[in-house]
C-alpha cells in the first residue's frame, strides 16, 4: 500500500515534469498549443502532424518543427498596374492565408519557410492582379467589378499555391491609388462638371425668378383687366338703369319733358357772345309795344 | 526489516515506529503544502471586469472564462490561462490630417484620397472602433487581427465609396457610407472568423480634394445665388401683387359709385320731372309761361340782343357774321 502510493507519486511527479519539460519543447511528452501545427520528423521523414494537445515522441530520434496554423496577414506591395483603357493605377492588396498543409508547405519552403513563402505570396498575387486588373478598364476596377475582382485574384492566387501547402482565405484591393497625372486629368474634369453644375444651378435660378415675376406681372394685369371690366360692367348697369328711369319718368308726358329741356338747352348754350336777333313779335316782348296787356297778339 | 525490528528491544521500536510516523507525516505534509504552493501559484488567476480569460489544458483549448474575480485552474504546465480584454475600445484612425485644407502629410492625403463611381476623387477620414467580441477567435484565429481589420477598413470604405457618387458622398448619403462599411467590414472580418466586433465606422472629414475645392465652393454659392434670385422674384411678387390687387379694388370701388350715384341722380331728377308733371298737369299754360319767362329772365342780360321790327323794309337785316364772330372769338 505504501509502496504503491510511492510509486504513485514517483509516477505523478515524474509526469509532470516532463509535462514542463514538454511546455518548453524537450523531452518525450509533445504539446502543442491553440495557433501552433508541429510536424514529427523522423530523420526528416514527417510522420504525423498535430494539432493542439498532447503526443508521445521518441526523444533525439523525433524532430519537431512548428509552424502556424492561425490566419497570416501579409500586405503586398502596392503596384502600378495599367488597365485595359491604357490608364494606371496603383493597387495595395492584403492577403489572409494559412498554413492548411504543413508538409507540403515544408517541402516548397525549407525551413525556415514563412519569409520565402512571403514572397511567394507577393509574387503571385502581383501576377494575378496585372492579369485580372489588365483585362478590366479603369471604371470598372475603381467601382462596379470590385468583388468580382477580389474573387477572380483570390481564386488564382489560391489555384497556383495550393500545391505549396498555403490555402488563400482572401486577397483584398485595401487601396487604389491613381498615378499624379491620371489625378490632374481626373481633377479638371470634375472642375468641368462643377463649374457646369454651377453655371445650370444659376440659370435654374435666374429661370424660377424669371418665372415668378413673370407670373406675378402677369397676375396682376388679369386683376386690374378684370377690375376695369367689372367697372365697366358696374358703369354700364348705371347708365342703363338711369336711362330706365329717365325714360320712365319722361314718358309720363314727352311733350312737357321736350319743352322742359329745351328751356334747359337754351340756358346753358346762350349767353356771354351770343348775339340773339330777336322780333319784337316775339312772345317775350309781347307786351312791349301795347303796354296794354292782356290780348293776344296777333301772329 | 521486520526481522531486524523484532530483534530490537521494545522501547526501541516504539521511538522507530514513532520517528517513522513523524518522518512520514512530515513527507506528506510537505508533499501536500508543495503541490498546494504549487496549485496556488501556477493555478490561480484574477480577472478584472471587461477582461475574459481563455483556459488551455494541455496546449488545446478547453473553455473561456468570462465572470471577473478570483480563479483557479489546474496549475501550469497542465492548464494555462490568457487574459484577452473583450470590452476594450480599440480604435484605427485612417486619412486624419490628410483632408483638411493645406494638409501636407502625403502619406495621410493618400490613405485618405478616394475614386467615386463616377470616376471623381473624394478625400475622407474616418476612425473605427472595433473590441474583441470572441476572445478565444481573437487571440487564434488571426496572428494579427489589428492589421488585417486595418486594411480590411480600408477596403469596406473604399468599396462603398466606389459604389457611389462624389455627390451622394458629399451630402445626402454620407451617413450610408459610415453604416454600410461598418457592415461589409463587419461581413468581411467574420468571413476571416476574427472574433471581432465592429462597434463603429466614424466619418470623420469628407472633402472633395483641395485641387477642385474652389469649384465645388462656386457650385454651394451658385445653388446660394439661385436661391437668392428666386427669394428676390418672389419678394417683387409680394409687392406687385397687393399693389394691383389694390388698385382693382379702386377701380371696382369707384365703378360703383359712378353706378350708384348715376341711379341716384336718374331717379332724383325723374322724381323731381314727375313731380314738375303733376303741378304742370294742374295748370299747364301758367307753368309753361312761367318757365319760359324764367329762362328768358336767365339767359337776356347776357347775351347780345338786336330786335328788328320784321317786315319793314328800310332796315336790311346785315350782319356782319364773320368779322364780329371773329372779334368776339378774339
Amino acid at each position: 500500500m505504501k509502496r504503491l502510493i510511492l510509486a504513485l507519486l514517483i509516477v505523478g511527479a515524474l509526469l509532470a515534469g516532463l509535462t514542463v519539460l514538454g511546455s518548453r519543447g524537450w523531452g518525450p511528452i509533445l504539446i502543442t498549443r491553440e495557433g501552433e501545427q508541429k510536424i514529427l520528423l523522423f530523420f526528416g521523414k514527417a510522420l504525423a502532424v498535430t494539432t493542439p494537445g498532447v503526443f508521445a515522441r521518441v526523444p533525439l530520434l523525433m524532430d519537431v518543427e512548428t509552424y502556424p496554423s492561425l490566419g497570416l496577414y501579409l500586405n503586398v506591395d502596392p503596384e502600378s498596374i495599367q488597365t485595359r483603357d491604357q490608364e494606371r493605377v496603383v493597387i495595395d492588396n492584403y492577403v489572409v492565408w494559412r498554413i492548411v498543409d504543413p508538409v507540403a508547405f515544408r517541402g516548397s519552403f525549407p525551413p525556415p519557410g514563412l519569409d520565402l513563402a512571403q514572397q511567394q505570396i507577393n509574387r503571385v498575387v502581383k501576377a494575378a492582379v496585372r492579369e485580372v486588373v489588365g483585362k478590366r478598364t479603369l471604371v470598372e476596377v475603381l467601382s462596379v467589378q470590385r468583388e468580382s475582382i477580389r474573387q477572380a485574384i483570390t481564386d488564382r492566387t489560391a489555384k497556383s499555391l495550393a500545391d505549396d501547402g498555403i490555402a488563400i482565405e482572401d486577397v483584398r484591393i485595401n487601396r487604389t491609388e491613381l498615378p499624379p497625372a491620371t489625378e490632374k486629368n481626373v481633377f479638371a474634369r470634375m472642375k468641368t462638371d462643377r463649374t457646369r453644375l454651377a453655371r445650370k444651378y444659376r440659370a435654374e435660378g435666374e429661370e424660377q425668378a424669371r418665372t415668378i415675376r413673370a407670373d406675378a406681372d402677369r397676375e396682376a394685369r388679369v386683376t386690374l383687366a378684370n377690375a376695369h371690366r367689372d367697372s365697366e360692367i358696374a358703369r354700364g348697369i348705371g347708365d342703363a338703369e338711369a336711362a330706365r328711369v329717365y325714360a320712365e319718368a319722361y314718358d309720363t308726358s314727352p311733350e312737357f319733358y321736350a319743352f322742359v329741356r329745351t328751356l334747359e338747352a337754351y340756358r346753358k348754350t346762350l349767353g356771354e357772345g351770343t348775339t340773339l336777333v330777336l322780333s319784337p313779335e316775339s312772345e317775350f316782348f309781347r307786351y312791349l309795344g301795347s303796354g296794354t296787356g292782356g290780348a293776344e297778339p296777333a301772329r | 526489516m521486520a526481522n531486524d525490528d523484532d530483534q530490537l528491544p521494545a522501547e526501541e521500536q516504539v521511538r522507530r515506529s514513532v520517528a517513522r510516523t513523524v518522518g512520514n507525516t512530515f513527507v506528506a505534509v510537505a508533499l501536500l503544502a508543495g503541490l498546494g504552493a504549487w496549485s496556488f501559484y501556477y493555478g490561480t488567476y484574477t480577472l478584472y471586469p471587461g477582461q475574459a480569460a481563455i483556459i488551455l489544458r494541455l496546449g488545446a483549448y478547453d473553455r473561456t472564462v468570462a465572470t471577473e474575480g478570483l480563479k483557479f485552474h489546474l496549475p501550469a504546465p497542465i492548464e494555462e490561462h490568457e487574459i484577452v480584454k473583450v470590452d476594450e475600445l480599440r480604435k484605427e484612425e485612417f486619412g486624419v490630417g490628410g483632408v483638411e485644407e493645406g494638409a501636407t502629410d502625403v502619406a495621410a492625403i493618400q490613405q485618405a484620397s478616394m475614386q467615386t463611381q463616377d470616376n471623381a476623387i473624394v478625400r475622407l477620414s474616418f476612425v473605427v472602433q472595433y473590441r474583441y467580441g470572441d476572445a478565444f477567435r481573437a487571440r487564434y484565429s488571426l496572428q494579427d487581427p489589428d492589421s488585417v481589420l486595418r486594411d480590411a477598413a480600408q477596403a469596406s470604405v473604399r468599396e462603398v465609396v466606389g459604389r457611389m457618387t462624389i455627390e451622394d458622398v458629399l451630402s445626402e448619403r454620407r451617413d450610408d457610407v459610415a453604416v454600410d462599411s461598418a457592415r461589409i467590414l463587419q461581413d468581411t472580418i467574420d468571413g476571416y472568423e476574427s472574433g471581432i466586433l465592429v462597434t463603429e465606422v466614424q466619418l470623420q472629414e469628407v472633402q472633395p480634394p483641395e485641387e477642385v475645392r474652389q469649384a465645388f465652393d462656386d457650385v454651394v454659392a451658385a445653388a446660394q445665388d439661385a436661391n437668392r434670385a428666386v427669394n428676390e422674384a418672389e419678394g417683387y411678387r409680394n409687392e406687385v401683387l397687393p399693389k394691383a390687387r389694390g388698385e382693382a379694388a379702386e377701380i371696382i370701388a369707384k365703378a360703383n359709385g359712378y353706378r350708384d350715384a348715376k341711379i341716384a341722380e336718374s331717379s332724383g331728377e325723374a322724381e323731381r320731372f314727375l313731380a314738375l308733371v303733376t303741378e304742370y298737369e294742374k295748370s299747364p299754360e301758367v307753368t309753361r309761361k312761367r318757365l319760359y319767362l324764367e329762362t328768358m329772365e336767365a339767359i337776356l342780360p347776357t347775351v347780345e340782343k338786336v330786335v328788328i321790327e320784321p317786315g319793314s323794309a328800310q332796315v336790311v337785316p346785315y350782319l356782319p357774321l364773320g368779322s364780329q364772330r371773329r372779334e368776339g372769338l378774339q
